[in-house]
């Protein structure tokens, strides 16, 4: 018995260790004043932050990851949670199918999906004779694929969750169909849509996978540009650059938790 | 109200379902080292994909490091989601939010964590060396022990979030009653909670299994350049070796393995807890 419980504790203990272990650590590095990371460092310094900040090619892989994340939110979502109407609400045939055919670009590893797109890309560009691969559309597309699949899967799950009587009472008293849905059904989807574009604009923040082959020229995502100067080496300068998203996502995740609360969606 | 359900589908079609066909299609094209490409119908690339042994060599160690890894990380993941899942206090949504962060801060960023945590001078080797169990760094990186270790890391949050809302879904009075009955929380767990928790480790499994499959940053940082996984070996035939057909090839012998393996593993487990 107490054994089992030792375990049990022990077990979390570990499980949150690794996850958590990485992130910490790089916060940690961040400012190590050695250009190697070594432990223990032989002082402390900010200069990393200096140096991440003054290298183009992590500023415009920011630029670029936020600008491609924006727009595709702002694409997939309405798509997304358009749909997700349909398979909830309408008396839609086949929904199930149409669910795993929507939720496939999570299912298909990204890897395929990105080749497949690559070389779709490539054939694109001999016929309409412009570029695709390395432009800011090309990459965009890309990753509605991300954005759609999230949504659907979020909006979705909120849906099914929403209470129903509540349109019902205001049908009951007189209201039309439409303003029922923007009064009362879209006012009460609101926190499953706003986690959803949370959800969508960090998957494609941060996607290697589905990006690797569809990158360019000038035209890198920020993750991409991290992997590219890691070259089997971790230093200072780029724990700085870790350090400075995971400021950012984590500020994402607080400001989005005030307006919905996060454990209820997932 | 059913036609919202297009502009999403539409596009899904046109940016997955027409480019997978299309690499179909590459797939059973030739190789040419002139034109890249000849139009041609040939099984050569598959063949060549499942005969050649370095392939072989790689396809194996992908499936191998995915199974290690699904299995892990549910023997890990099952005591934090238990923990979440039958939390009450006000910490529950803290901590909710806690695990899905290393999700979201993406898996270049952790894999970087990991090699500050593995290598030469990093943490693991400093402790070990200041508390003077050994004398000599030992070599963690690069090793498919630092693969998987990273990878489960990587994948843990999915497995907890996944499992924790499922196991919270099952009435908490289940458990008691098996306790009332004189079950000890060995047998309890055993027989009671993990046949209802089922879906939920299926649902988990599968999804971390994809990903670990499809893992490209862990296997390029942490198992180095001798250490071959599928999605580096893809990337490869397109990035560098321009062998379109074969890359083609390699990408949908990943894809079928994936989902042969998933359903596959999903059969099995049901149908022997019917049984039981």
């Amino acid at each position: 018995m107490r054994l089992t419980g030792a375990i049990y504790r022990g077990g979390i203990v570990l499980a949150y260790t690794v996850m958590l272990l990485p992130v910490v650590l790089l916060a940690v590095t961040s400012v190590f004043r050695d250009a190697i990371i070594a432990f223990p460092p032989s002082g402390l310094s900010l200069e990393w932050y200096r140096n991440a900040l003054g290298r183009d090619e992590f500023l415009d892989g920011f630029v670029t990851s936020f600008k491609v994340a924006a727009i595709a939110t702002l694409i997939g979502v309405p798509a997304g949670t358009a749909a997700s109407l349909a398979l909830v609400r309408s008396n839609l045939r086949a929904k199930q199918a149409i669910t795993t055919f929507l939720l496939g670009p999570i299912i298909v590893p990204g890897i395929v999906a990105g080749t497949a797109l690559y070389l779709t890309y490539l054939l694109a560009q001999t016929r309409l004779d412009r570029d695709i691969v390395g432009t800011l559309p090309g990459l965009v597309a890309a990753h509605v694929l991300l954005t759609i699949p999230w949504t659907v899967r979020v909006v979705t799950a909120g849906l099914q969750g929403l209470d129903r009587s509540v349109e019902e009472a205001a049908l009951n008293l007189g209201a039309r169909h439409a303003t029922v849905f923007w009064r009362v059904t879209l006012p009460m989807m609101r926190p499953a849509i706003v986690a959803a574009s949370m959800f969508s604009f960090i998957q494609s923040f941060e996607n290697l996978e589905l990006t690797l082959l569809l990158v360019g020229p000038g035209m890198s995502t920020l993750p991409i540009a991290m992997l590219n100067y890691l070259e089997f080496q971790i230093d200072p300068t780029l724990a700085a650059v870790a350090t400075i998203q995971i400021v950012v996502i984590a500020a994402m995740m607080l400001v989005t938790d005030r307006y919905v609360k996060l454990s209820r969606i997932v | 109200m059913a036609k919202l359900v297009l502009p999403a589908g539409l596009l899904v079609l046109l940016l997955l379902g027409g480019p997978m066909l299309l690499m179909l299609r590459y797939s059973f094209n030739v190789f040419d080292p002139l034109f890249l490409m000849k139009q041609a119908f040939t099984f050569e690339n598959y063949a060549r994909a499942v005969a050649d042994p370095y392939y072989q060599k790689i396809l194996t160690t992908t499936i191998l490091v995915a199974l290690a890894c699904t299995a892990l990380t549910t023997l890990l993941a099952y005591g934090p989601a238990y923990w979440l899942a039958r939390m009450e206090s006000r910490w529950k949504s803290k901590l909710t939010i806690l695990t899905m962060f290393p999700l979201l801060v993406g898996g270049v960023v952790r894999s970087a964590g990991y090699l500050a945590l593995l290598s030469t001078d990093g943490l693991v080797n400093a402790a070990l060396r200041g508390a003077g169990i050994i004398a000599e760094p030992l070599q963690l990186l690069y090793t498919p022990g630092a693969v998987i270790f990273a990878t489960v890391g990587i994948v843990l949050p999915y497995m907890i979030l996944t499992l924790a809302s499922v196991i919270e879904s099952i009435p908490r009075q289940v458990e008691e009653a098996a306790a009332n009955l004189g079950a000890r929380p060995g047998r309890s767990f055993f027989r009671v909670l993990m046949p209802l928790s089922l879906p939920g480790v299926l649902a988990g499994a599968t999804l971390v299994f994809i990903l670990c499959m499809n893992a490209y940053a862990t296997p390029l940082l942490l198992g180095g350049p001798q250490f071959q996984m599928m999605a580096p070996a893809v990337y490869e035939q397109f990035a560098r070796a321009s062998n379109w057909p074969f890359g083609a090839a390699l990408a949908f012998l990943l894809l079928i393995v994936t989902v042969i393996l998933t359903s596959l593993g999903s059969s099995v487990i049901a149908r022997r807890y019917r049984a039981g």
